[in-house]
């Protein structure tokens, strides 16, 4: 890869990041070389006739209503975006895809920006909640940089809705300083958890993940909205159920405070409870599980798409992109940001399991989102 | 009885020691103790998305205070004049907006808007042109929704402070020849001042806790609670509980302000009637 | 009985003129705020699920029909919360009971007002502290020291029901402490002149006079538990599901919109059914009206 790339190396940028976050340098010593200035230019360039910054926040307006997953930004970016544009960020946090889609539908939300999943863009498309995006307004969107395997998802018949954010797996996160012996796949993952595991295991609080795991028990797929095998997947929810000590999406505080020692576990939140606690570790089951990429995308009902898509622009740029990779700790799907992060992030196995591991991963599907059955067994589950 | 009243008060302030007290921790999560540092006071007040949360819920606390208050007198005093039917409708009413849980008010005051909204807007449009006021879920659908619940409290707070009232005190002033407004103004308006007080009181806590409500109707507005909520899904920091100890205190103040004012007057806030 | 001001001198018209205007902003609010949403939960539910989620109209009774699949909701709710309840005002009685007859009246107030005082903290806070104090590192960590080993206390019906009488409780001290405080003390002394024992006298004085309170503490706190679902998502870890937790879900993330209207209009009705029981038979007089909120 490229080391004369004309704005920053990886290596340096790496170094500056570090030094800013040591606090040897300032912000703005930083964001100059860094390029995050750059990044002010170029959307300067990408808004034609916006370069004097009361212009710019007089046609973006002033505020943005950024709807995403919790520690999902760099907050220092957000930061820097609304000292460039004037447009303050309005974070909102959310546990499900599932809520996100029952709000935009309910309406009312005044979202700008939000976070879909792979598997509900369709849906959304659908019920027709997006706005297809004009990529002319998303100059830092480099199409041929992604990696093809994430981007298809936010497609639709040849139309852009989404544009990829970052990608990542569901595994789970076990404290391997009290379980002890390998861990490898989920029929262990579930079997542990009615034995020696009892009273220390957590699932997410939404369909998902937790019924595509319990089919994955059995080998079937992440997705099977089959009446027979969704059957055999309640059975052993419910008979797992006494055994697990929650019910809950928001896994991080029980592991770190040694309550939970093994719980389902997406990408990035493996990598910051490992980055803070080297005994967690993050494990893909041997039998597959989900992979997905979420996406951003612009609601039909956006108060305010210009400073969207400025948004979306801005943060999409390589350099601030790969703060944000480092930041929460899931993996790009674009390979100029890849570019700029150290040889230690695009080695670590826990952002870039083995590929023998990828192979048997499954996209969330539609349908799964949608499927009462699959709605009505977590709601049994869960009042069991 | 002494040890007993003792350990109630140990159960009720255990939680809030452990608040305080982690507020004061130099590490990234609260309830991992690293070092006594007042950082996370310092990082709360500079947190614009709490600071601007914290305005929202004062704001939207104090409107609907203001408002349950003056209209649920409002309705006491009319109740009292009011006999049969419609005084029956009203106590149901009153009853039902307490008791239909905050999770269904909330999504379907949400529903209800948005329809409405829906039909409303194409009209504005119409007479004010696209750039002219569009209705939209935010801080004053999260008032009227909290206004309902506290209305009703309100109400009922008053009207058993009304009930208790000295009938001749009224009688007498009437004898005096006062208007209807001046017996109103100066004997009956102040005899209720510690019912209304309680009543703003007790209306702004409700508003300022609530989470549920406020998730469904704040639109893009986030209210205190929703971002203390979507802050400790990845663990609390010193911060979150920077952000209470602080609330904590202002509240304590009011609290003890309150308590002052009505002990001026009398103890019994809602005595029965 | 009236209380405002001049019905004497003024026409029967003028009257009703003022009191319509009197009782005008209400009525507003209830109209938009209240009957509004209501008839919307009230038409959803007769709706069907669209397939994607949400809402389609239809005219049929599928929703009540199936209301049992939320049975075990209905159950847990039914369950805990009145116990919570009861719990609630077993906690509270006594200390009403010092606070009204045995604190020296210098420190009431104080004392009371500390009563009060963690009802105004941040109520997640609360409950993610009581986490801290029921997890591994909290209670059954001191219990690991005598011996006591393993003790899992969080997200447990246990837990649950602390989180509940600990949220709750204040809304129950106060209403017990202001039929306390009212009773006559000559009463007691009499009791007690009379050679009645002191357990005698709070049962057959006290008690009786008092149990108005924990009447109306007790409907508050039931009414409020009845919708609860922050306390059992938290402190029950998503396994203790309450009513209201079945609600949040049905609308956030099933997306069944009709069926959760029809779970709403269920716990309507039963919160009114057995509230109109309670008032009847325990009250025993019926239009008795739970005031002393504070």
């Amino acid at each position: 890869m490229s080391r004369n790339d004309p704005t920053i190396s990886r290596q340096k940028f790496i170094d500056e990041l570090m030094r800013w976050r040591r606090g040897s340098v300032t912000r703005r010593h930083f964001l100059g070389v860094t390029g995050l200035g750059l990044a002010t230019a170029v959307m300067a360039q990408a808004v034609p006739g916006l370069k004097p910054r009361r212009a710019l926040a007089a046609d973006l307006g002033d505020t943005l209503n950024f709807t995403t997953w919790p520690n999902y930004f760099d907050p220092a970016n957000l930061e820097a975006f609304t000292k460039q544009t004037g447009v303050a960020i309005n974070v909102s946090v959310f546990g499900s895809n599932e809520e996100m889609l029952a709000k935009l539908q309910a309406g009312g939300t005044g979202w700008d920006v939000f976070v879909p999943t792979n598997y509900t863009i369709s849906t959304y498309k659908k019920l027709d909640l997006i706005d297809p995006l004009d990529l002319k307004r998303l100059p830092n969107y480099d199409p041929s940089s992604q990696d093809q395997r994430f981007v298809k998802p936010g497609t639709i018949d040849g139309t852009v809705y989404a544009v990829p954010k970052d990608w990542g797996t569901t595994g789970y996160v076990v404290n391997t300083a009290k379980v002890k012996g390998e861990m490898t796949s989920w029929k262990q993952f579930w079997d542990r958890t009615r034995d020696d595991l009892s009273g220390r295991v957590m699932v997410h609080d939404y369909q998902l993940t937790t019924i595509g795991n319990a089919l994955k028990y059995f080998g079937y797929s992440f997705n099977s909205i089959d009446p027979k095998e969704l059957a055999d997947a309640e059975k052993l929810l419910l008979d797992a159920k006494p055994h697990l000590f929650a019910i809950n999406s928001d896994y991080q505080p029980a592991m770190r405070a040694g309550d939970a020692w093994m719980s389902v576990c997406w990408t990035g939140d493996g990598e910051q409870l490992h980055r803070d606690m080297p005994e967690m570790a993050y494990v893909i089951g041997r039998e597959g599980g989900e992979i997905w990429t979420d996406f951003y995308a612009i609601p039909k009902s956006a108060p305010h798409k210009a400073a969207a898509y400025a948004f979306i622009d801005y943060i999409l740029t390589p350099e601030v992109n790969a703060r944000e990779v480092l930041a929460h700790g899931y993996p790009s799907t674009d390979a100029r940001t890849n570019k700029l992060l150290p040889a230690k992030v695009l080695d670590d196995p826990i952002l870039y399991p083995a590929q023998e591991l990828l192979t048997n991963l499954e996209f969330g599907a539609a349908a799964t989102l949608t499927d009462p059955n699959r709605a009505e067994l977590m709601a049994r589950f869960k009042s069991a | 009885m002494r040890w007993y009243a003792l350990a109630i008060y140990v159960f009720l302030y255990l939680p809030i020691v452990l608040i305080v007290f982690f507020s004061f921790n130099s590490g990234r999560y609260a309830m991992d103790w690293q070092g006594f540092s007042f950082q996370w006071y310092g990082r709360a007040f500079a947190n614009r998305f709490a600071m601007q949360a914290l305005a929202t819920s004062l704001e939207v606390g104090l409107w609907t205070a203001a408002l349950s208050t003056v209209i649920g007198t409002l309705t006491a005093i009319g109740l009292e004049r009011t006999r049969g039917w419609p005084r029956r409708l009203f106590d149901g009413l009153i009853y039902v907006a307490i008791m239909v849980p905050g999770v269904v008010i909330g999504i379907a005051t949400l529903i209800a808007f948005v329809t409405l909204f829906g039909a409303l807007n194409p009209l504005l449009a119409h007479l004010f042109g696209p750039d002219g006021p569009q209705l939209a879920m935010g801080r004053a659908t999260v008032v009227g929704a909290h206004v309902l619940f506290n209305l009703a409290v309100v109400t009922l707070i008053v009207r058993a402070r009304l009930a208790g009232l000295d009938r001749s005190l009224i009688e007498a002033s009437e004898d005096l020849y006062a208007t209807p407004l001046g017996t109103f103004r100066q004997v009956v308006l102040p005899l209720l001042t510690p019912a209304i007080l309680a009543g703003f009181l007790l209306s702004f806590t409700f508003s300022f806790e609530d989470f549920i409500i406020a998730f469904f109707v704040a639109g893009p507005n986030n209210t205190l609670p929703i971002y203390i909520f979507s802050s400790i899904r990845r663990g609390i920091t010193p911060e979150i509980n920077a952000i209470g100890t602080v609330v904590l205190i202002v509240s304590l103040t009011l609290l003890i302000t309150a308590q002052f004012l009505l002990r001026s007057r009398d103890r019994a806030v809602a005595g029965k009637g | 009985m009236t209380a405002a001001a001049g019905t004497r001198d003024e026409g029967r018209g003028g009257g009703r003129a003022t009191t319509a205007l009197l009782l005008a902003p209400a009525s507003a609010f209830f109209l938009l705020l209240l009957l509004l949403p209501l008839a919307v939960v009230i038409v959803y539910s007769f709706g069907e699920r669209a397939p994607a989620g949400g809402y389609l109209p239809a005219f049929s009774f599928d929703n009540y029909l199936n209301l049992a699949a939320r049975g075990q909701a209905f159950l847990n709710t039914l369950t805990l919360a009145p116990l919570g309840t009861l719990l609630c005002a077993l906690v509270a009685y006594p200390l009403a009971y010092f606070l009204a007859v045995r604190a020296s009246p210098r420190i009431r107030t104080l004392l009371l007002v500390l009563v009060i005082v963690p009802f105004w903290a941040s109520q997640l806070l609360r409950i993610y502290a009581w986490l801290l104090i029921l997890g591994s590192k909290g209670i059954p960590a001191l219990l690991s020291l005598v011996g006591i080993e393993d003790l899992l206390l969080v997200n447990t019906r246990f837990a649950v029901l602390v989180g509940m009488v600990y949220g709750y409780l204040p809304l129950m001290i106060f209403p017990i402490y202001v039929s306390l405080e009212k009773l006559d003390k000559r009463l007691l002394e009499a009791s007690s002149d009379l050679g009645a024992r002191p357990w005698r006298t709070f049962l057959q004085v006290t008690l009786p006079m008092s149990l108005e309170g924990v009447a109306t503490g007790s409907l508050l706190v039931f009414i409020l538990l009845m919708g609860e679902f922050i306390i059992p998502a938290l402190l029950g870890g998503g396994k203790v599901f309450f009513i209201g937790n079945a609600l949040v879900d049905l609308f956030l993330q099933s997306r069944n919109w009709p069926y959760g209207a029809a779970v709403s209009i269920a716990l309507i009705a039963i919160m009114l059914a057995s509230i109109v029981t309670y008032m009847r038979f325990v009250l025993g007089k019926r239009g008795q009206r739970p005031n002393a909120f504070m």
